[in-house]
């Protein structure tokens, strides 16, 4: 059975709703994160509190991208002190800190996330688990106004463009400077194939030779993925590669993210921190910083 | 005339590092009409190492995409039975130096590129160049590469006068240890952008003035292995030696 977003999130409240007001921790949020994620909640993968205590009481619960200074200093400032990140904190994927005890950035970081009682909390495994789709699958589709097909995978219909139309589509919707495209602007498109995030050759290949017109991705090395779709493009392939750059690739992913929060955290604010793009290039050459919270 | 396999040997041994464990592609038995050395063994650059009548391709990267195992998962992909049977109809060998490269010579590359960029090194790695500012840095780069897509982390206006780089790609630790360093920029091909990218942004948010320029690739490694070409045939005097150019793989819209 396909549940609406709205049921899962009307079935949310009702379990979630304490009787009365009591101090919510950390450790109460990820406890009913786990009842509604839909699959059982796993131990394997990156997903852990990476920096703060889980009995720190929650004033308010930011979701980003990306566990980057600049959005805990817009947490803090929303007064969010629970932030929900979907990449990493300290610059790996399983956040490993062994190396950095004498980084003075680390250091600086992790006094910033203590003088402002942070919690960081990295979610990534779970969300793209979440049943029955993906989190960050399903709040890419709305941004981008698509309604997904079910079952879920992850080929979209789009109205019939082009290459060059798809790519000027996500520069827009996603406020996306410095994509990168493979592939002929002329390209008529009316079916791709997403993977949001980093997509190698695997399952990249499989994906580019299905019954798609192109691939939209987040990152990846050029040799890899990127080499082959050239590739099929010299081989006469009529196909396209659309490289979003990671963040921009997933983030309001994490704004669904928040939504979902909101079904079933009803004590606390929960605000959504879009992180602005972290690159420019020599067409657009345009330095931003300093992110602010969605209101 | 020679075979691939003597003319892999020469090379290897002249970058000083072993002949066993180079991923070779092809017959190594093969005799050799033509030595072309390239970035990436691409469709295209194959294509253009065959009309340049060169049958021994140097690359820096791997011809299948992959550094690692997963070429067993491909053999019944058509673009791979598709190249694979187009290097054997040219009777090519490819072979893959990067990591021979790196571990022996990372000289040749860092040598290829100042020479490429008109720079002069301070070490392989450093150089101290005349104050500019981070856009004009990165217009220069793009004019001496040839490259339209790199994209940029940092304060365009920033003063840049240190330049530290680490082309290809380049790890978590080097890229970590190099912003650190005494330099203003990082220039590299690529790094991970949960990784340097991310360490890059937070300097900035901490009010540090650092830039982080990332050239893609070809456009890191093309110069390079343009001048590997011209060491070659400082001990390969049988065949010519064609240094290949390849286009930049994106284009922005």
């Amino acid at each position: 059975m396909r549940l609406t977003r709205r049921q899962i999130a009307a079935g949310a409240v009702a379990v979630a709703v304490p009787a009365k007001a009591a101090t919510l921790t950390v450790r109460d949020v990820l406890e009913r994160m786990h009842g509604q994620i839909g699959t059982p909640w796993f131990e394997r993968g990156v997903d852990r509190i990476i920096a703060g205590d889980p009995e720190t009481p929650v004033t308010g619960i930011a979701t980003t991208m990306m566990g980057t200074f600049d959005a805990f200093k817009a947490a803090a400032a929303a007064k969010c002190n629970l932030v929900i990140t979907h990449e990493p904190t300290f610059w790996s994927h399983q956040d490993t800190i062994t190396q950095l005890q004498d980084d003075p950035l680390y250091k600086v970081k992790l006094a910033y996330m203590k003088a402002h009682n942070l919690v960081s909390f990295h979610f990534h495994d779970h969300w793209h688990a979440k049943l029955p789709v993906d989190g960050i699958h399903q709040g890419m589709a709305d941004r981008m106004g698509w309604s997904l097909p079910a079952p879920y995978d992850r080929h979209i219909d789009l109205l019939p463009t082009t290459l060059g139309g798809l790519a000027r589509e996500f520069q827009r919707k996603l406020g996306d400077r410095t994509l990168r495209v493979v592939g002929d602007p002329e390209l008529p498109v009316k079916r791709i194939a997403v993977s949001w995030g980093n997509c190698s050759l695997l399952p990249g290949a499989p994906y580019l030779n299905s019954d798609c017109d192109a691939l939209v991705i987040g990152e990846e090395q050029d040799w890899d993925l990127i080499a082959y779709a050239q590739d099929l493009v010299t081989a006469g392939r009529k196909k396209g590669l659309i490289v979003l750059g990671h963040i921009l690739s997933e983030q309001w992913g994490m704004e669904y993210a928040a939504t979902w929060l909101r079904g079933f955290v009803t004590e606390v604010p929960v605000r959504f921190v879009p992180l602005v793009e972290p690159y420019w290039n020599l067409k657009k050459p345009v330095f931003e910083i300093n992110t602010r919270v969605l209101p | 005339m020679s075979t691939a396999q003597e003319l892999i040997q020469r090379v290897t041994s002249h970058i000083g590092a072993s002949d066993t464990g180079v991923a070779t592609v092809g017959d190594a038995a093969q005799e050799v009409t033509g030595i072309a050395v390239m970035s990436q063994a691409t469709l295209q650059g194959l294509q253009q190492a065959a009309t340049a009548k060169a049958n021994l391709v140097f690359s820096y990267d791997p011809v299948f995409w992959t550094g690692g195992d997963e070429i067993n998962r491909l053999e019944t992909d058509a673009l791979f039975l598709e190249k694979r049977d187009f290097i054997q109809a040219h009777k090519m060998v490819v072979v893959t130096l990067r990591d021979k490269l790196r571990d022996a010579r990372s000289d040749l590359i860092a040598t290829g590129m100042a020479k490429a960029l008109g720079w002069q090194a301070e070490n392989p790695n450093l150089f101290r160049r005349p104050r500019t500012s981070l856009l004009g840095l990165t217009k220069e780069l793009g004019a001496k590469l040839n490259d339209k897509t790199m994209r940029v982390v940092g304060d365009p206006a920033i003063a840049v006068a240190t330049i530290a780089t680490s082309f290809g790609n380049t790890s978590q630790a080097t890229g970590i240890a190099a912003l650190n360093g005494p330099a203003d920029v990082l220039v590299c091909g690529y790094t991970r952008e949960w990784e340097v990218v991310e360490y890059a942004q937070d300097m900035l948010s901490a009010g540090l003035k650092k830039g982080l320029v990332l050239l893609g690739e070809n456009a890191s490694v093309q110069p390079a292995m343009a001048y590997c070409a011209e060491w070659i045939r400082g001990f390969v005097s049988e065949v010519p030696v064609t240094a290949i150019a390849l286009p930049e793989p994106y284009w922005n819209p």
